[in-house]
């Protein structure tokens, strides 16, 4: 497809649109001073986000980020928001800190890194044009998960186990000292 | 084995960059804990990107940087859920989670 004399892939539309609603999304997460509708905002962010991974060949990757991000995480910080926030209208310089200076810092750091995202020569020399579409299902994922990664792969089981027990400790109501 | 889509890596690094800068401005503008912890999900997101990307487009490809995701995905949910607890116990304490104002470890 033209578009003022560029040729346009239908990818790149779908790469416009899947960043797009993640940045966008993100950053509502960060504006909306009401912090239940900025972890719903955070939902559509990591939703879009699949869509990313799925233009990058990693399909596997994008069931999982809505499977856990968007299905369990999102819906864990939900749960805490009302267990924890009054219901009530908050301004938004209630609850955003000083956001010239933050937004100045930001900013300042975002040009350093695009800067030298766009300059880098080794980027260049090592990536190829276009993602890798071997196959890079479940089936490959499950490999290197239980071949060459099957330590971290156990040790990422003990981590939960661990965060488990310590999650039920502390949010415990202290019933003793009571 | 390298598909063109017309969408260079360094597309996806300037999202991830972009991404994980408006997590750094949550994380320095938000009053509220649970705020914070969105911006930190924001960057960590970010992350896997790069990761993800380089993966994929790199001349030999490797199935490493989806796997390292999903191990940054598993972190992220166990920190999202020993932070939310301590939120919870905190608002149990003092009945807010201003940042600013949580004075429980003399900080």
């Amino acid at each position: 497809m033209q578009v003022l004399g560029y040729e346009i892939t239908g990818y790149q539309i779908a790469f416009a649109i899947a960043a797009g609603v993640t940045l966008g999304a993100a950053a509502m997460v960060v504006l909306v001073p009401n912090v239940l509708r900025a972890a719903l905002f955070l939902g559509l962010s990591l939703f879009a986000t699949a869509g990313l991974y799925v233009l990058m060949n990693a399909p596997f990757l994008a069931a999982v980020q809505v499977m856990i991000y968007v299905g369990a995480i999102t819906t864990m910080i939900i749960l805490a928001v009302f267990l924890s926030h009054r219901v009530m209208k908050i301004g938004f310089f209630q609850a955003i800190y000083n956001p010239v200076l933050a937004a100045g810092a930001a900013g300042v750091m975002f040009l350093f890194l695009f800067i030298t995202v766009v300059n880098s020569l080794w980027v260049k020399a090592i990536v190829a044009k276009g993602p890798a579409n071997s196959d890079v299902g479940v089936e490959s994922v499950a490999n290197a998960l239980l071949q060459p990664y099957v330590f971290p792969f156990e040790l990422a089981s003990v981590v939960l186990l661990a965060v488990l027990v310590g999650a039920v400790v502390i949010a415990k109501e202290d019933t003793e000292s009571a | 084995m390298h598909s063109a889509y017309g969408i260079p890596v360094t597309w996806y690094l300037a999202v991830s960059a972009a991404l994980f800068c408006l997590g750094l401005f949550g994380m320095m503008v938000r009053r509220s804990a649970i705020g914070m912890l969105l911006s930190i999900e924001l960057m960590l997101n970010a992350a896997n990107i790069n990761l993800v990307a380089f993966g994929s487009y790199l001349k030999l490809p490797t199935i490493a940087g989806q796997v390292f995701a999903i191990f940054v995905i598993t972190l992220a949910a166990a920190e999202a859920a020993v932070g939310l607890a301590i939120v919870i116990n905190i608002y149990r304490l003092e009945q807010h989670i201003d940042a600013d104002k949580i004075t429980a470890m003399k900080g």
